[in-house]
């Protein structure tokens, strides 16, 4: 099957709990093989978007299509999907490996093809060794591999994974991240992943979904995500930046030249001369002195925090505007706090978005 | 030191109060065995005849069966209404739950006998007089509250993902309930089970006042028998019932965990 075509398809799924609007037109294109992330804040809609795909919950509207079949009305025993539940949901009466043949017995499946599969299952996340096991005697992560076992072993259509990382402490849950996304590619699985964690979305996936009050607001690739954040939402839960707010003087072919109270800057953007907007940078793009042909702004720095490689700092640059600046030992020395100084940052990455949108 | 000395009175005391529980039924079994009908220690030999008369006590058989009858038919409905209404108070959005669930626990704090002489006259004033039903309708009311005080707990610790889990792998709707929430429920339904079969087969304070001639379960005639012939043949009586009691303890225990059933750990 083509690598390109279209595996998993939402197409504008809506739905309402009473009076709020959970999911609203939803649409999403997945392909064959490819890990996407629905990125947002608690209550976004993200497990219930999960739900709908999962048959788990009825959506209002829309139609949802797997591995070219309209599923939309089929329940959830018929859609051949598989899910990592946050709590894992593991049943306690059965075995380590009895939780991973309970889908293929379900299914009929001849014994001794169950038996290979659990195998083949337990020892891809590596707990062959544990078959025997109940469940109350693993850890969190070994519970949370069992599960994974659990969903592959039926070879399902697509994996759904809700926040099934977020239980673990930080430091497995960044090995899991990486490892997970190894294996997943390893049997070519499509998988969602359902996370509020933007180091786990930018991680784990091929393509990243912000979402907000039941809306996608961008789907990209992490790098583009970060890079070219679609909206003030997206910059804002994605990473740090540096915004300052402002009026569009002038507009010209995709740039603007904006007012604001730090000085004149310049963005890249559509907007009518008059419109307020925020202008926006990454941190790591701020430079200390000046550069031709730059945005720049000077102030007196209020905080420096050093993050091994890199240092974080805080620029008071009066009138309520602040900095952020990422800079490294290798660029000149860094400043301490009290310091004045004026830091540069190109046009080209720099953003305006529209002051309304704000989060 | 004041630890340990803690420590040792709280030993003796828990041992202490074991013997003081135990002590009884060893003497009650012993009893049983006594080759006289007056029963005197040390014993001289022992007898099982007293044994033999136990089936020849006047209308013991009769109540024997009552008491069976009323204990599994108060179980089985109080396991099906109570673990409804227990489904119904731990899942369902049903407003006022705790107010319910209180109500339906409440007659395990009253005593019997407040419980007996209300049910008597609440039974007269409705016009509700047949009297081996009344005797049924009593037994719910001792039964139900075993039910679902047991049915309440295990619910709320039951995971309702899993029906959801085993939807996703392929499992229907009714199928998932029998695969999932019937095996992780069983141990509480066996223990609610025994806890209610119990209760109703050794009350006495509710029988009584709802017993007539020909309704007479079997502690009320026990009682009877002691006053007109206290001989051994209540101790081999008691024994059989303690065997059989120890017996469906152990088997549970087995099944299921008697500590989970004393309510001591989950
Ligand atoms: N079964 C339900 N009944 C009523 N409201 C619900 C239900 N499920 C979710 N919601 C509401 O829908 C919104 C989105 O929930 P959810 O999809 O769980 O968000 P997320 O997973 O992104 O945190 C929340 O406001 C939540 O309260
Ligand atoms: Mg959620």
């Amino acid at each position: 099957m083509s690598g390109a075509a279209p595996h998993l398809v939402v197409r504008s799924i809506s739905k309402r709990y009473g009076p709020t609007t959970v999911l609203d037109h939803i649409d999403l294109t997945i392909r064959r093989g490819e890990l996407v992330t629905l990125l947002g804040p608690s209550g976004c809609g993200k497990t219930t978007l999960l739900r709908a795909i999962a048959g788990l919950a009825q959506p209002d509207s829309g139609k949802v299509e797997l591995a070219g079949r309209d599923i939309t009305h089929v329940p959830p025993h018929k859609r051949n999907v598989g899910v990592v539940f946050q709590s894992y949901a593991l049943f306690p009466h059965l075995t380590v490996a009895g939780n991973v043949a309970f889908g293929l017995k379900v299914r009929g499946t001849a014994r001794r093809e169950i038996n290979a599969a659990v195998e083949r299952a337990l020892s891809l996340v590596k707990l062959g060794h544990l078959a025997g096991r109940r469940i109350s005697a693993l850890s969190g992560g070994q519970q949370q591999r069992v599960a994974l076992a659990r969903a592959i072993a039926v070879e399902p259509d697509v994996l759904l994974f809700d926040e099934a990382l977020s239980a673990l402490d930080r430091k497995l849950r960044e090995e899991m991240q990486v490892e997970l996304r190894r294996l997943l590619q390893d049997v070519k699985a499509t998988a969602i992943f359902v996370t509020h964690d933007q180091d786990e979305a930018l991680t784990m996936s091929d393509r990243v979904a912000v979402m907000n009050k039941g809306r996608i607001e961008q789907l990209a690739e992490p790098r583009e995500l970060y890079l070219r954040p679609a909206s003030l939402f997206a910059l804002n839960f994605v990473g740090l930046s540096t915004r300052i707010s402002g009026t569009v003087l002038a507009a010209d072919n995709g740039k603007v030249d904006v007012e604001t109270k730090v000085g004149r800057l310049s963005a890249l953007g559509n907007f009518q001369a008059g419109s307020p907007v925020i202008v926006a940078a990454r941190p790591e793009q701020l430079r200390l002195g000046e550069q031709s042909e730059a945005n720049s702004a000077a102030g007196r720095v209020r905080s420096v925090v050093f993050q091994g490689s890199r240092t974080l700092v805080e620029v008071d640059a009066g009138a309520g505007e602040s900095l952020l600046a990422e800079l490294s030992e290798r660029d000149g020395a860094i400043p301490r706090v009290h310091d004045e100084i004026r830091l540069s940052w190109p046009v080209t990455e720099t953003f305006a978005f529209p002051m309304e949108a704000q989060a | 030191m004041m630890i340990r000395a803690a420590i040792v009175v709280c030993w003796v005391m828990a041992i202490g109060l074991a013997l003081f529980l135990i002590v009884p039924l060893l003497v009650i079994a012993a009893a049983s065995f006594s080759p006289t009908p007056v029963f005197d220690l040390p014993l001289t030999g022992a007898s099982t005849r007293w044994y033999g008369r136990i089936g020849r006590l006047d209308g013991f058989w009769p109540s024997l069966l009552l008491s069976l009858q009323i204990a599994l038919l108060s179980t089985a409905i109080s396991l099906v209404s109570g673990t409804l209404a227990a489904i119904a108070i731990a899942r369902g959005k049903l407003p006022g739950a705790g107010i319910f669930a209180t109500a339906l626990v409440s007659p395990l704090m009253m005593p019997g006998l407040v419980l007996g002489i209300a049910l008597l006259q609440g039974f007269r004033a409705v016009g509700f007089t047949m009297p081996g039903a009344t005797l049924l309708v009593a037994h719910l009311v001792i039964t139900l509250p075993y039910v679902a005080r047991t049915m309440i707990a295990g619910l709320a610790r039951f995971d309702f993902t899993l029906i959801e889990a085993a939807r996703t792998l392929g499992c229907t709707y009714p199928g998932s309930v029998l695969r999932v929430m019937v095996p992780a429920l069983a141990p509480s339904f066996l223990i609610a089970g025994i806890f209610s079969f119990l209760a109703s087969f050794d009350n006495y304070p509710v029988s009584i006042f709802l017993a007539d001639v020909r309704t007479k379960t079997l502690p009320i005639r026990m009682l009877q028998y002691i006053e007109e012939a206290p001989d051994p043949t209540l101790a081999a009586l008691s024994t059989l019932i303690l065997t059989g009691t120890v017996i469906l303890l152990f088997v549970s225990d087995r099944v299921v965990g008697l500590h989970r059933m004393a309510g001591t750990s989950d």
